[in-house]
């Protein structure tokens, strides 16, 4: 990783007087990456990412997108930079092809095979006026109109809210082409699958403190999730007790539940000696991950 | 593409057709309701008695009351309230919504998420709110021009334009006012209620400086003294006032421009 970041934020503090804001929120995004900012609603992700368009002004600490600064250079930054707000609203009275076509211009034109294959894509009604369409439908027109002129980055705070599950494997295609394409995606979610189907590196913020950013894998490695066991037959507890990475064990007669960190091998082959009925993994929730980074008393990831 | 949507300007001008052709409407309107009623009222000598008998302040506040004069007639039924009302409210609720409107709807977010410098999304929306107004007042122009003569009221056109001007001019620098208090508090409804008071408190003081000691030397202060005090259908309009009624504005303007270019947007 060479080459210049494409995000670098230094010691990016936003205060508000109360506890909503950031603190000293320091990290790069390399060019080509997809790095998602994971974190639950009010952590500071929004605020993040409205000091790098210059939307907010930090009030300590500093950005700089693509080398440049956010508030002197922000004509420039926004040219290459594709942004979805978390909240936003349209123009109620145009239609979602007018309004396209009205940023379009604003970023000097952008070709209409540009647009088209995005609302057939995301099966995004371009006639109707924007007053008429559902909050997802919203949605997708803010996705078009963040991906339509191909910006080096894109910015997308909260991008799948609204979105059926259909249209996020849509979305989460798009954001697959855009890397291969060599675009940059800086995305936020407080959802922990999605980032890490979608994303190389996350960077987890929580009370305006980026607590950590890590590979995907590595997350996952230190992942801890519920697992439950249905067997044919009752088993014996010791079976699983001496395990490795394994917490909080609880065997009732045939079933087994307990909390993995890392990897599953040892708990698969394990349980691979009896009959398997069933096996159920429980995706861990933000607060489980928060565990795993504090140490704290959900278990001790070690 | 859609001509009418080619930048901010042309875009916030297609967003205001509906209302602009309403105001015109409504401009045209008045003129006529007023027009119409000059044949009954001009040889009414009791109404000319009457008006001798009311304190000056309101006197001041009608302007003139020989309305066997055309001209007087129009001064005081259409240029010393109506017709500068009209193209006030339009310029202030033009001027508060620019900014301070797109951001409590939430549109602003995407609209400065473009290539466009902060400043020239004001700067675009205020020539829209400057056009607006323009519009409005040649409106007023033709239709005093057009439907006064049928009912007797022939006035020169030229200073008919200068007073439209005038009132314009004014309207525009309330107006401007009104986006520099959208752009430093953000909030639409406090920016209107703002610049209303402005307008309310400069306007009376205006009217009341003639006749009240207290706030006879603050009768500069008041825009409406620029407008009309030269009284401009009769004299024309007075080149250092005209030019202190573009001062206003601009000073409005370049408010608006610092203010905004300063302030965190409210999500």
């Amino acid at each position: 990783m060479s080459a210049e970041p494409v995000i670098a934020t230094t010691d990016l503090t936003k205060s508000y007087g109360r506890s909503r804001g950031i603190v000293d929120v320091t990290m790069t995004i390399e060019p080509g990456e997809v790095f998602g900012f994971l974190g639950p609603n009010g952590a500071g992700k929004t605020t993040t990412i409205r000091t790098l368009l210059d939307f907010i002004r930090p009030t300590a600490g500093g950005a700089t997108v693509f080398g440049m600064d956010p508030h002197a250079d922000s004509v420039e930054v926004h040219r290459r930079v594709g942004y979805l707000p978390g909240e936003f609203a349209l123009y109620e009275h145009m239609t979602g092809r007018d309004y396209l076509g009205f940023l379009a211009a604003l970023r000097g034109g952008v070709a209409d095979h540009q647009i088209d294959p995005l609302a057939e894509r995301l099966q995004s009604d371009l006639t109707v006026k924007i007053a008429s369409l559902s909050h997802g439908n919203k949605q997708k027109l803010g996705l078009i109109q963040a991906f339509m002129h191909r910006p080096p980055l894109l910015i997308l705070d909260e991008p799948t809210q609204g979105l059926d599950p259909i249209m996020q494997q849509v979305f989460h295609a798009m954001v697959l082409e855009a890397r291969e394409a060599g675009q940059t995606v800086f995305l936020s979610s407080h959802a922990l699958p999605e980032v890490e189907r979608m994303c190389d590196r996350v960077g987890i913020i929580r009370e305006g403190r980026l607590i950590t950013v890590e590979d995907v894998g590595a997350l996952k490695a230190r992942a801890v999730r519920v697992v439950d066991l249905h067997f044919a037959r009752p088993v014996p507890a010791e079976a699983f007790s001496s395990l490795p990475g394994l917490h909080e064990l609880e065997v009732h007669g045939d079933v087994v539940r307990c909390s993995v960190a890392g990897p599953m091998d040892a708990l698969v082959k394990a349980a691979a000696r009896f009959e398997v009925l069933d096996v159920e993994s429980h995706e861990p929730s933000l607060e489980d991950i928060f565990l795993t980074f504090y140490g704290g008393d959900g278990g001790d990831p070690g | 593409m859609n001509v009418f949507t080619v930048n901010v300007f042309t875009k916030t001008m297609r967003d205001q057709r509906r209302a602009l052709t309403g105001w015109a409407l409504g401009m045209a309107a008045l003129v006529l309701l007023y027009a119409s009623f000059y044949p009954s009222i001009k040889g009414n000598e009791s109404l000319n008695e009457y008006f001798d008998t009311l304190p000056e302040a309101v006197r001041n506040m009608v302007g003139c009351i020989d309305f066997s004069s055309p001209t007087c007639y129009i001064q005081s039924e259409i240029f010393s309230i109506m017709g500068p009302l009209l193209l006030m409210i339009l310029a202030i609720g033009a001027g508060a919504r620019a900014i301070a409107g797109e951001e409590e709807t939430g549109t602003l977010d995407l609209l400065l998420a473009n290539p466009i410098a902060r400043r020239r999304v004001v700067l675009e929306k205020f020539w829209a709110m400057v056009a607006a107004t323009i519009g409005v007042g040649v409106v007023m122009w033709a239709a005093i021009a057009a439907f006064g003569p049928p009912f007797g009221l022939h006035l020169g056109l030229a200073n008919l334009g200068e007073a439209v001007l005038a009132a314009v001019l004014m309207a525009i620098g309330f107006g401007a006012g009104a986006l520099a208090m959208g752009c430093w508090l953000g909030k639409r409804g406090l920016a209107i209620a703002v610049v209303t008071s402005v307008a309310v408190v400069t306007y009376l003081l205006n009217v009341l400086a003639p006749s009240v000691d207290a706030v006879s030397s603050l009768q500069k202060l008041s825009p409406f003294y620029y407008y009309i005090d030269n009284d401009p259908l009769r004299n024309g309009l007075d080149p250092v006032h005209a030019l202190v009624l573009v001062l206003i504005a601009a000073a409005g303007l370049g408010l608006a421009l610092f203010a905004f270019e300063r302030r965190d947007l409210t999500t």
